[in-house]
């Protein structure tokens, strides 16, 4: 007896210490702030876990990159250069901009190409990220570590009196998991959810926070988990923003359930804890029925995972001295949003969950798998919508949808719940339920790029499960042009700007691609603004062609020029 | 009740590792089966040099290191030092290194054979670093990352491969790793079987064109 008893402990310890190891310091992403954004997409390594390195990709950094702090109002120019050895894109998830600019799947970077999206930031103050979202590719590369949390400030959300130091007060948490093979390196196939909590990239985090109120942005990144969150000593918190902005006030909470793609902001008030004293934000994933995304009770396997269906630590939190300026108080109301309501809406859709068979057949919607050339749906601009998703399926989703922000109004399982009542860009689907939303398609019309709805499992989505539309605006009546403008471009050769003059009034360009001698994409430019020129500098010298595509006509012509 | 209960936790457990190992082993052996043993044909490709390099020009080898490498990728930079020293200390004994760059140039300028030129010379590479300009030698040995080596060895007067996968076990420290391509070549000058013979390969995925 003693003997198996002492198996089983050598067992168990051996266990429990690959899962629960020694805590690491929480890593916090550096930041960047401005109106120029520089982010280099990177092949790198990282060391994750004893022995050998774990191969990653960074953007700016080993593994998860950067956060970006926006102002509203302002218009954010971003330099994307990929040095990766392989196409990727880069989504501004939960941005309000152009479609050409989303980053989805028809913006490709290939190897070695720098791409100048740039937008006006007219999101509420919440919490967004940037992700890659290069289709059948998208969970390889989020697995390996591309994205990034995006921060917005906005001047409502700044008057109130709120943590806002970051990575002290208020704390960026993105929430993953990560399979390991025997060499260290990423799972990236057949495998639904990682064996391995990473916070921030982190394996087994911790973190001091002071003995105050203390902001946490907290992020599924995750492939398919959905975590229900909530505090070891089952304190209450209060969730103060979700995906798209703030509240109406704080709302408290025991736990929340945070499905992939979603974010929250919650409160915890650290207040009557005891200096030294430990407390941890944990996933209580345990006991949920199978269709839960992580409640499977196999502990490996392409849909298990040694977290599966149990109570694991998200973040072991240190609390420490307060700061010399602490937040004590927390706002009894935050912002007075105006939603949309079904009374608004003037067009209905309905979107089905179909197919679909965990380990065989892919999901679906509407029985319609992605199709890179096909646009499922045309919105007209300026219109409110009211769509229904429903999910008479074997499998709980996460629905999200690029371009809007949007407002839940009612659901079939439960009432709209505490953590989805504010705007969102994702909704939790649960099986045999439905989720219907409002929201309102304005300002960027364009029928040539579309924006995506999808599952934001990444299995899912690389697997078909995502439709497209586009955003048309029938107010104008543009005669299309049956011949391409001229342009010419000077000085050729041109050593550090180049020029277009052209040919012809009410000339805009819609885009610009730079390919050096052999075909290569050296330059993806969105609507650039070329008044200035077009900065080539970077160029080595050679013979280039530059790719125009007109605005109305969406006519592409080529002209050559030589970089000197 | 506690004790039924933690024989229940320590029976799942323990047949969770055993399951785990199972199946650690059964991809482990499967991939064995399908690469060690394969045989390799004749190349001949274009060194840094300018000349064209390949397996016969070598008329008293006893075996060959292919490493399957690249410009760009910072993990297989982390191997410069010790693809120097691998080739030192075997060259001697009949062994060559012959370093490969199957990267896809046409896509990743980086790899360009004049940015190889530039490697081979700043590293001070003490082998050949050959261009696989159409991929089929990479393809052929069915190279998955950079570094992916291999160690080929004359069986019935034919070329084989006896190894397959990484160089050892950790690329940022040398000095904690577990040499197999060093165990798997001197496993082969004392005519012994290669105990580890199949490794993953790890670092920069090679991308072929369709």
């Amino acid at each position: 007896m003693n003997v198996i008893k002492s198996f089983c402990l050598m067992i168990m310890t051996i266990a429990m210490n690959q899962v629960y190891g020694q805590y690491n310091d929480l890593w916090i992403p550096d930041t960047l702030s401005g109106t120029q954004f520089n982010l280099n997409l990177v092949d790198t390594f990282a060391q994750m876990r004893p022995g050998n390195q774990t191969i990653t990709e960074g953007v700016n950094n080993k593994f998860w990159g950067p956060t970006l702090f926006f102002n509203q109002g302002d218009t954010v120019h971003m330099n994307i250069q990929s040095f990766l050895n392989d196409s990727t894109t880069i989504h501004w998830h939960g941005m309000h901009l152009p479609a050409v600019m989303d980053g989805g799947p028809h913006q490709v970077i290939p190897p070695g190409t720098i791409w100048q999206p740039y937008w006006k930031v007219t999101n509420n103050a919440a919490t967004y990220w940037y992700h890659p979202h290069l289709h059948m590719m998208t969970q390889e590369q989020m697995t390996k570590g591309l994205g990034g949390f995006i921060i917005v400030r906005d001047p409502i959300e700044a008057a109130l009196a709120l943590p806002r130091t970051y990575g002290v007060d208020d704390i960026p948490l993105a929430l993953t998991s990560r399979r390991f093979d025997a060499s260290n390196a990423f799972v990236t196939t057949n495998t639904s959810y990682g064996d391995y909590m990473l916070t921030n990239g982190t394996l087994n985090a911790q973190v001091s926070l002071p003995k105050q109120m203390v902001r946490l942005r907290i992020l599924n990144a995750e492939m398919e988990r959905a975590y229900n969150l909530g505090f070891s000593d089952n304190r209450t918190f209060y969730i103060i923003a979700t995906d798209g902005g703030l509240v109406d006030a704080p709302t408290p909470v025991t736990r929340v359930i945070v499905g992939v793609g979603e974010r929250i902001e919650i409160l915890v008030d650290l207040q009557n804890d005891v200096v030294g004293s430990t407390l941890d934000l944990k996933a209580y994933n345990g006991g949920f029925s199978l269709g839960f995304p992580g409640g499977e009770p196999n502990p490996n396997g392409q849909f298990g995972s040694l977290l599966n269906n149990t109570t694991f630590t998200v973040l072991h939190i240190n609390v420490s001295n307060p700061t010399s300026n602490p937040i004590t108080s927390m706002p009894a109301t935050l912002v007075n949003n105006t939603y949309w309501t079904a009374a608004d809406a003037t067009v209905n859709r309905t979107i089905n969950v179909t197919n679909g068979n965990p380990g065989g057949q892919p999901f679906d919607l509407d029985n319609t798998p992605f199709a890179l050339n096909t646009i499922n749906k045309t919105i007209n601009l300026n219109t409110i919508e009211k769509w229904t998703i429903t999910n008479n399926n074997v499998f709980g989703h996460s629905f999200h949808i690029h371009d809007v922000e949007f407002k839940i109004i009612s659901r079939t399982v439960n009432n709209v719940g505490t953590f989805d009542e504010g705007w969102k860009d994702v909704l939790y689907l649960p099986v045999n339920s439905s989720a219907t939303f409002v929201a309102r398609f304005d300002d960027y019309a364009d029928p040539e790029h579309p924006f995506m709805y999808h599952c934001h499992f990444a299995p899912h989505e690389d697997g078909g499960m995502m439709g497209q539309f586009v955003v048309v605006d029938n107010s104008t009546n543009i005669q299309e042009q049956q011949e391409a403008k001229e342009f010419s471009l000077f000085p050729n050769p041109s050593k550090d700007k180049l020029h277009i003059a052209f040919q012809g009034e009410n000339f805009e360009v819609y885009y610009i691609k730079i390919m050096d001698a052999v075909g290569r994409t050296v330059y993806m430019l969105p609507r650039p603004q070329v008044q200035n020129g077009i900065d080539i500098s970077q160029l080595t010298p050679g013979h280039y062609f530059l790719q125009l595509t007109e605005e109305k006509t969406k006519l592409t012509t080529t002209q050559q020029f030589i970089k000197e | 009740m506690i004790t039924r209960s933690f024989k229940s936790i320590c029976t799942s457990l323990s047949l969770v590792l055993i399951i785990s190992v199972v199946i650690g082993l059964q991809s482990f052996l499967l991939n064995k089966e399908t690469i060690i043993g394969n045989p390799v044909n004749e190349f001949s490709l274009i060194n840094v040099d300018g000349r064209k390099i390949g397996l016969n020009d070598y008329a008293n080898a006893k075996g060959f290191i292919v490493v399957f490498t690249c410009n760009h990728c910072p993990f297989a930079k982390l191997y410069t030092d010790r693809l120097n020293a691998l080739n030192e200390k075997y060259k001697l004994n009949g062994v060559h290194l012959l370093a490969i760059n199957s990267m896809d140039s046409i896509l990743y300028r980086d790899e360009s054979f004049v940015n190889m030129q530039k490697r081979s010379k700043s590293e001070k590479y003490n082998f050949p670093y050959l261009q696989d300009g159409d991929q089929t030698v990479g393809r052929n040995f069915e190279a998955d990352h950079t570094p992916h080596a291999y160690v080929i060895w004359k069986v019935n007067n034919q070329w084989t491969i006896q190894y397959s996968g990484a160089i050892d076990d950790n690329g940022e420290e040398p000095e904690k790793a577990k040499p197999y391509i060093e165990n798997a070549v001197n496993a082969l000058l004392k005519n012994e079987a290669v105990t580890e013979s199949c490794t993953p390969s790890v670092g920069c995925k090679i991308f072929y064109r369709k």
